[in-house]
């Protein structure tokens, strides 16, 4: 992990972030009612990049919007023709702010995905595009479990810079990958660069009671091994029964990529799109003709449940899961993913 | 534009009516060099839509030995494949995105006698096969089709078995599941047949199989107890797909993905696969 680090404190971290709205298309949490999103802002004072609790969105839809047309089409008495979309063409330069390390973890998961043997373009452009600065958080919120999993928060290399704070009211502005240390150099003036050993230490301490606020604890190991012969444990129907199938969780997920392509045709121009879905809908693999090889809600969830936990592991090296307790905060009637497959792990 | 999911224009050169309810669509994509340059193997499929109506999966149903043009068979089963078959006529356009998955191994299988097994459209992806086989005859040793339908109006490519019938070098054995007056060969679902009749010999053979999921079932029953190796019985799923590219998600079965490390699988790889499809 690269250490390249800024030390200033609050008004010097203030001025970076005016600094950087000024130049560059940024997005960071608005708040509204009390929770947060991600929205497009033009001045500081408009969001908060420290916000105490979970976006209720990841921040998933700037790269892989819920709705994208992928083209338009046009029917006339010589054949059909196809033309681009007008959306924009992602090559402005993107920053956000307050990012989360679960959250920016979630676009390391999906990158596996998008960029196997055929590589997703509109993707790769918008993660080329965009630098991630991300806000270390103080303690965990009530449904956070992201130290129990597969990767190290306090080593995250997710986020291309992130704001971590140490003691004395210093902040340290502090560049993790080759791009973010390119954009601190180019963008921030006035502090050099810090001796890194004794800073490190610094924000150790300050952060020493993180681990300990963390009320959902697993042993990520044992839970994996475990359920990876549990695909015929009766238990999924018992934590499946109170779905109500609403598709809340896979939809503000940071990891989940499934997705469905619709026609919209009216007369004779149509557009066609690309849109979020979810393996919890039951029509998902409902095949013409009628089979579907998961008709029922507990077979669904156990697809979603093994596929976080382990098919995606298997595959692609990470879990789908990044424990960011969004779902779990969402979710009309109370399910999360930490219950359910510590649940089906333990019998 | 997400360039991996738009389609390339091409144009319905002839519609075949093969049943009732199935038709294969010849196609002709509708830049000449592109027609060209269009190369796939037996059991690969493409991405088919009139646009406006949606996107559907089919195998592509003929060889690429056989060029200039490539076929779609397609059944009436649901939404989209009956606006096709009401509304896509001679000389339309139609979307096409692929080809895509693996395909059969025609390499492994050079030197083998081959046994296929079909029922109903399961004939669709063998006859991208045996077209092929049949092009490259002198790689292969015996030949042997055994093809059933419910009744003899449901048989597909009609003309096309009278032809292989003709040919010396194959051996072809019908069956419909019940009884009709002017039927002259077998009666009897596919396993039936393929146990009383065709009597194969294991050695030095593969099976290639494709067809209702119920025929399936008892077909890799009859060729257990016929002795033949999982390893030497292949076959090809059909699973919901929608992106055809491994990303969105339809046709995981476990950490599989049908749509990229299938269709095409062994029943030695389908039976390592959690039981969901």
């Amino acid at each position: 992990m690269n250490v390249f680090l800024v030390e200033t404190d609050k008004t010097g971290l203030q001025k970076f972030y005016e600094e950087i709205i000024g130049k560059f298309e940024t997005y960071a949490p608005v708040e509204k009612f009390g929770k947060y999103d991600y929205k497009r802002i033009s001045k500081l004072d408009e969001c908060d990049p420290d916000s105490p609790i979970e976006t209720t969105m990841s921040i998933k839809p700037l790269f892989f919007p819920k709705t994208a047309k992928v083209m338009k089409f046009k029917e006339d008495n010589t054949g059909t023709t196809i033309s681009e979309t007008d959306e924009d063409s992602l090559t402005g330069k993107r920053i956000i702010l307050g990012v989360k390390h679960c959250d920016a973890r979630g676009l390391q998961v999906l990158d596996q995905v998008y960029n196997w043997d055929y590589i997703d373009t509109d993707y790769q452009k918008r993660r080329g595009n965009t630098v991630i600065i991300s806000t270390r958080c103080d303690k965990a919120g009530t449904q956070c479990f992201c130290t129990s999993l597969d990767y190290d928060v306090e080593k995250s290399d997710a986020h291309d810079i992130r704001i971590v704070n140490g003691l004395d009211g210093k902040i340290y502005i502090q560049a993790v990958t080759q791009k973010g240390e390119g954009f601190v150099k180019e963008n921030i003036s006035q502090q050099s660069a810090v001796g890194s050993q004794q800073s490190l230490e610094e924000i150790k301490k300050h952060y020493k009671s993180f681990e300990a606020s963390f009320r959902l604890k697993m042993d990520y190991k044992e839970v994996n091994e475990k359920l990876q012969k549990l695909f015929d444990s009766p238990e999924f129907e018992t934590v499946s029964s109170n779905c109500i199938g609403c598709n809340t969780c896979a939809f503000i997920c940071p990891t989940c990529h499934c997705f469905k392509i619709t026609d919209e045709k009216i007369k004779d121009t149509g557009v066609r799109y690309k849109s979020y879905d979810s393996c919890n809908n039951g029509y998902f693999t409902l095949m013409a003709g009628g089979h579907n090889p998961r008709p029922v809600k507990y077979r669904r969830w156990r697809q979603r449940a093994l596929h976080k936990f382990v098919y995606y592991k298997e595959r692609f090296g990470m879990n789908l899961c990044v424990g960011c307790g969004h779902c779990a905060i969402s979710c009309p009637v109370n399910i999360s993913i930490f219950d359910v497959v510590n649940q089906v792990a333990k019998v | 534009m997400e360039q991996l999911l738009v389609p390339v224009m091409c144009k319905v050169d002839k519609i075949i009516d093969e049943t009732p309810d199935i038709r294969t669509y010849r196609l002709k994509m509708n830049d000449p060099a592109k027609m060209e340059s269009f190369g796939w193997m037996p059991g690969q499929f493409v991405e088919f839509s009139l646009l406006g109506h949606g996107e559907c999966t089919f195998c592509i149903s003929s060889s690429s030995t056989r060029q200039g043009y490539f076929d779609c068979s397609i059944k009436r089963a649901g939404i989209v494949t009956a606006d096709i078959h009401s509304q896509l006529e001679e000389g339309m356009d139609v979307g096409i995105r692929g080809p895509y998955g693996n395909w059969f191994p025609v390499d492994d299988i050079k030197g083998k006698n081959l046994l296929f097994v079909g029922g109903g459209i399961g004939l669709a992806p063998l006859r991208s096969l045996i077209q092929y086989c049949i092009d490259n005859r002198s790689d292969y040793k015996d030949f042997t089709i055994l093809y059933g339908a419910r009744t003899s109006s449901d048989m597909c490519y009609k003309e096309e078995i009278e032809e292989w019938k003709k040919n010396p070098s194959l051996k072809v054995i019908l069956t419909i599941d019940k009884p009709e007056e002017t039927w002259k060969e077998n009666v009897g679902v596919v396993p039936k047949i393929l146990e009383e009749v065709v009597k194969p010999g294991t050695e030095n053979t593969k099976v290639i199989t494709c067809g209702p999921p119920i025929m399936i079932k008892y077909t890799l029953v009859s060729l257990d107890k016929l002795g033949f190796a999982p390893k030497d019985v292949i076959t090809t799923l059909e699973m919901k797909m929608q992106c055809g590219l491994g990303k969105c998600g339809r046709c995981n079965i476990g950490s599989t993905y049908v749509c990229k490390d299938g269709p095409v699988f062994t029943y030695e790889q389908l039976k390592s696969l959690p039981d969901e499809f």
